[in-house]
């Protein structure tokens, strides 16, 4: 045999191959799809997206991690805080207008009409911030899932 | 995923006990594959771990919104100010964190 280590290293590969094939990684859910309103569509990404960033912090952290990783992943983040930090202002104003229409529901008429509109362009406004946040916050757990492989 | 990472470990260590019936001049060069594949299963196993972490607080996060959705609740302000809170929090630490590691990169 003139390359014994190699042939050791090939019959490893060969045993572990049933092991790698029969593993699967842990299933991530996606708390987004669960939610039937917007606000708590905005909730549940808000909470998975700090979730992923908690995970990427701890991938940064991890010395033994390749530094182009840690670049890719502070790129990507740097791209998905800011659509997740438009998403809070969102969010704020729809919880807003939310209470003023609440409270506005033993008012006059034009009172409830005005509260009724500016709820309906936060409502609008949410859905569209959250339509943006969606894909950069998608990419960076992609990214974080892609690092733990 | 961690089982298997600490029994190829310990056939990891298994093997570097019979480093020496390897032949003297391979001896060293085996040594090095051995390590290599040490490092590489530590890394692995820290990733693997932070893999159940982040599925589990993916899994409370929908348990949560899905306890939300069926009462047909919505969130309050408070708990919008938490999930903000959290974003704000995470995105300061991996701030801070990926500075350290460009600073302490060659």
């Amino acid at each position: 045999m003139p390359h014994p280590i190699r042939a050791l290293a090939l019959a490893l590969a060969l045993a572990a191959t049933p092991a790698c094939a029969a593993f699967e990684a842990p299933r991530l859910e996606n708390p987004v799809a669960a939610a039937r309103s917007v606000d708590q569509r905005a909730y549940a990404l808000l909470h998975a997206h700090g979730a992923i960033v908690e995970e990427a912090r701890d991938v940064v952290a991890d010395p033994e991690a390749p530094l182009a990783l840690k670049r890719a992943l502070g790129q990507a983040e740097r791209a998905a805080t800011p659509a997740a930090e438009t998403l809070q202002i969102a969010v704020v104003a729809y919880v807003r207008a939310r209470s003023d229409f609440d409270a506005a529901a033993h008012a006059d008429q034009s009172a409830i009409a005005r509260a009724g509109a500016a709820l309906t362009a936060a409502t609008r406004h949410l859905g569209e911030a959250l339509t943006a946040a969606e894909r950069p916050v998608g990419e960076l757990e992609a990214l974080v899932q892609a690092a733990r492989r | 995923m961690q089982q298997i990472i600490v029994q190829v470990q310990m056939l990891l260590v298994a093997l570097s006990g019979l480093l020496p019936l390897v032949r003297e001049e391979h001896r060293g060069r085996a040594g090095e594959i051995l390590a290599f594949a040490g490092a590489v299963l530590k890394a692995s196993g820290a990733l693997a771990a932070n893999a159940s972490d982040l599925a589990r607080k993916l899994t409370d996060v929908r348990a949560e919104v899905e306890s939300m959705a069926e009462s047909g609740r919505p969130v309050t302000a408070e708990e919008m100010e938490g999930a903000i809170a959290r974003v704000r929090a995470a995105s300061a630490a991996f701030r801070a964190a990926l500075e350290i590691a460009e600073g302490a990169a060659p």
